[in-house]
């Protein structure tokens, strides 16, 4: 999976995020790194969501994150609006920062539990003062639009639920007209029911004030339903990229197959990978594709040559020597 | 195995008392297993945790639990200590906080061993290993020597299953035991408990929030809500032919990777009810878009139909009065609860 290569990006004119090779490593002391992030390519084009997937410790959130320059990128390349971040002094930074937000996974330690609801949202507008569409008018319109009374704009947090928490962050995140919001793992925590008004308000939100979303989860059934496009992770690579609907039609990386196979109660899926063994160390990943000590189909070319991103057709990318596509056998050669 | 008879457990609190299971009443088969499904607050934890009488020191039990035929109200204190544990073990959810940090994995897994089975030191370090390897740690010897912060999660909850194994458990439950993990080790940890119940001729009672989880480990599922078992049939029934909207409306929640992209979903409206005070009818009315007035004001008990299909409804699902009653509500485009059915209703929640 172990896939590096920029095949996947695209030049249309909108694209509004792109990462280019972009490594995010941190030192352990003594010479040992923690290679969280190794040469990941995308982007993310006006409008869109991308689902960012993979297991815990696979680098998905580290690559959000080293998005908006939190950390900032080992090396790599993060171009947005014609500049790149990675290049930008903190003071340029920061005159950036409000078109990019974010969304945590627990709403309610998100929220400073001292502050009334009114406070949390108005924050950015504070620091950044009223002009053009940023003015306090728009917190009782956004309270209303994501489904808080702004009646209750002078409680504090813990007078509302998890659900409620999670429509104040995302309230939040829009009162600067942001261009992309990163929600990270944003419905983990919360009850089935409540996770589903949060999905429905996040794709209404998108449509109202037109953001772009990148949507990290470890739930393949919820990325699959907010995302246009899907990126698999796997020890800090990406192994496949593809449109939500044909990422899960005909999923095409032996990692992908597992992760899908592993769902509980999906039906229809394939079956004939599972994943043996622990997940190595990021410490010392393993040369080649990082997947291969755990992938059915490993060959020896898979411990001496990491695989490239290359498309499949239908704008769908896969990261893999042996990628296993039913419809259209593939030659390796 | 198990027989739970009208359970109640309750809580005094300085708000009030809250009931936290409200007569649930249960019977599990030997081998057999199931799962309980819900939502955060309804129960089902709580559930769980009665049956081995671990009640917080504010709650208060009635009704009976008999466990392989021994009520467990009639066990003596010299019988209670090697009945729980031993007879019925459990497995938590988070594996992190089960174990003792500052103790080796060996000396947490012998311990129950030697106190309850009156086993050698070295009887308990073979059997403590056999069982890590029933459980599919790889080189146990190694692990046994290891503290838990040197596993990853996923080997951590294989760790606290062989624990509670290790007295040969006939019931095991397990209260979300993969929920903290990802969804590729959770396949791996819900494996090996089937395949030892399989082995063990063990009966089970999984709890979890996944309706996904629950229909392809369990026989039988219980749906809860405040409290109330709502539904009660097996799995493959309760998916081809529920009956409570509820369950129903759980599932229409829930995303699948079945749907195309971007479908609609449809959230349960509304919040469950205040436990402190809760409604005099059908718990479930207010968020129900088969409310009548019935609803409202009485609350239907759990009867069985057929087969062993329970349900606690008085429209049910798929039936001429369901029907009948979802189809008034959608013409008035309210329910008898004064939900608004308007799918755009945009509500202050």
């Amino acid at each position: 999976m172990a896939g590096s290569g920029t095949a996947h990006l695209r030049d249309e004119g909108n694209v509004l995020v792109r990462v280019e090779r972009m490594t995010v490593e941190f030192p352990l002391g003594r010479g040992a790194v923690v290679h969280a992030v190794s040469d990941v390519s995308f982007d993310l084009v006006e409008g869109e969501t991308l689902g960012i997937v993979g297991e815990s410790g696979c680098g998905k959130s580290t690559t959000a994150r080293a998005v908006i320059q939190m950390p900032r990128p080992t090396s790599g390349h993060v171009w947005f609006k014609g500049n790149d971040l990675t290049a930008l002094s903190s003071e340029e930074l920061r005159q950036v920062r409000p078109d990019l937000q974010m969304i945590f996974q627990d709403p309610i330690s998100s929220l400073n539990p001292r502050r009334t609801v009114r406070d949390i949202i108005a924050e950015g507008l504070r620091v950044w003062g009223s002009r053009g569409t940023w003015t306090e008018d728009r917190i009782d319109e956004l309270m209303a639009a994501v489904g808080i009374d702004p009646r209750y704009g002078e409680r504090k947090p813990h007078q509302f639920s998890g659900g409620q928490c999670q429509r104040i962050s995302i309230a939040r995140a829009l009162v600067l007209d942001p261009k992309v919001i990163i929600c990270d793992e944003p419905v983990s925590a919360l009850d089935v029911s409540v996770q589903a008004q949060i999905l429905n308000l996040l794709e209404d939100m998108k449509a109202r004030y037109g953001v772009s979303l990148m949507f990290i989860s470890h739930d393949l059934s919820v990325v699959k339903n907010i995302s246009d496009r899907v990126m698999v992770m796997y020890m800090g690579k990406v192994c496949e990229v593809a449109g939500s609907d044909d990422l899960f039609s005909r999923p095409a990386h032996p990692y992908t197959r597992a992760l899908i196979a592993s769902i509980p109660g999906a039906k229809g899926v394939p079956d004939d990978q599972m994943l043996d063994g622990e997940l190595p160390s990021a410490i010392d990943p393993p040369s080649g594709c990082r997947f291969r000590t755990r992938c059915p189909h490993s060959q020896h070319i898979c411990s001496e040559t990491e695989p490239e991103i290359r498309g499949i057709g239908d704008g769908h990318f896969v990261a893999c020597h042996f990628p296993q596509v039913a419809t259209t056998p593939v030659t390796v050669g | 195995m198990l027989e739970v008879s009208d359970l109640r457990v309750r809580f005094s609190t300085p708000a009030g008392t809250i009931t936290a299971v409200n007569g649930v009443s249960l019977t599990l088969g030997e081998k057999e297993s199931i799962a309980i499904v819900g939502e955060s607050g309804s129960g089902k934890s709580v559930f769980a945790r009665t049956l081995l009488d671990l009640l917080a020191g504010n709650g208060t039990r009635t009704g009976t639990i008999a466990i392989g035929g021994r009520d467990i109200d009639e066990l003596s204190k010299a019988e209670r200590k090697h009945f729980f544990g031993v007879q019925v073990a459990m497995v938590f959810q988070d594996p992190m906080t089960s174990l003792n940090p500052v103790k080796r994995i060996g000396a947490q897994l012998t311990e129950a061993m030697r106190y309850h089975l009156k086993m050698t030191k070295d009887e308990a370090h073979d059997r403590a290993v056999g069982l890590l390897r029933q459980v599919h740690i790889p080189s146990p010897e190694r692990r046994m020597k290891q503290y838990p912060h040197e596993l990853s999660g996923g080997m951590r909850q294989r760790v606290v299953i062989a624990m509670a194994l290790a007295c040969e458990p006939r019931l095991l439950i397990a209260d979300e035991p993969t929920t903290a993990l990802d969804v590729t080790v959770q396949k791996a940890i819900l494996d090996v408990l089937d395949d030892l119940r399989a082995e063990r001729n063990m009966s089970m009672i999984l709890i979890t929030h996944d309706l996904g989880v629950a229909e392809g480990r369990a026989d039988r599922i219980g749906v809860m809500y405040a409290g109330r078992l709502m539904e009660l049939a097996t799995a493959k029934d309760l998916f081809a032919d529920m009956r409570h909207p509820y369950t129903e409306a759980l599932l229409r929640s829930i995303p699948s990777t079945d749907m195309v992209s971007h479908t609609r979903l449809h959230p349960i409206p509304g919040r469950p009810p205040d436990l402190l005070n809760p409604p005099k009818g059908c718990p479930f009315a207010a968020r129900c878009r088969y409310a009548q007035p019935e609803c409202v004001d009485t609350n239907p008990p759990l009867i069985e139909t057929t087969n062993g299909h329970w349900f606690a409804c008085h429209f049910p699902v798929g039936t001429a009065e369901g029907k009948a009653a979802l189809a008034r509500n959608e013409e008035a485009g309210v329910t008898a609860a004064g939900l608004h059915l308007d799918e755009h209703a945009e509500e202050y929640v």
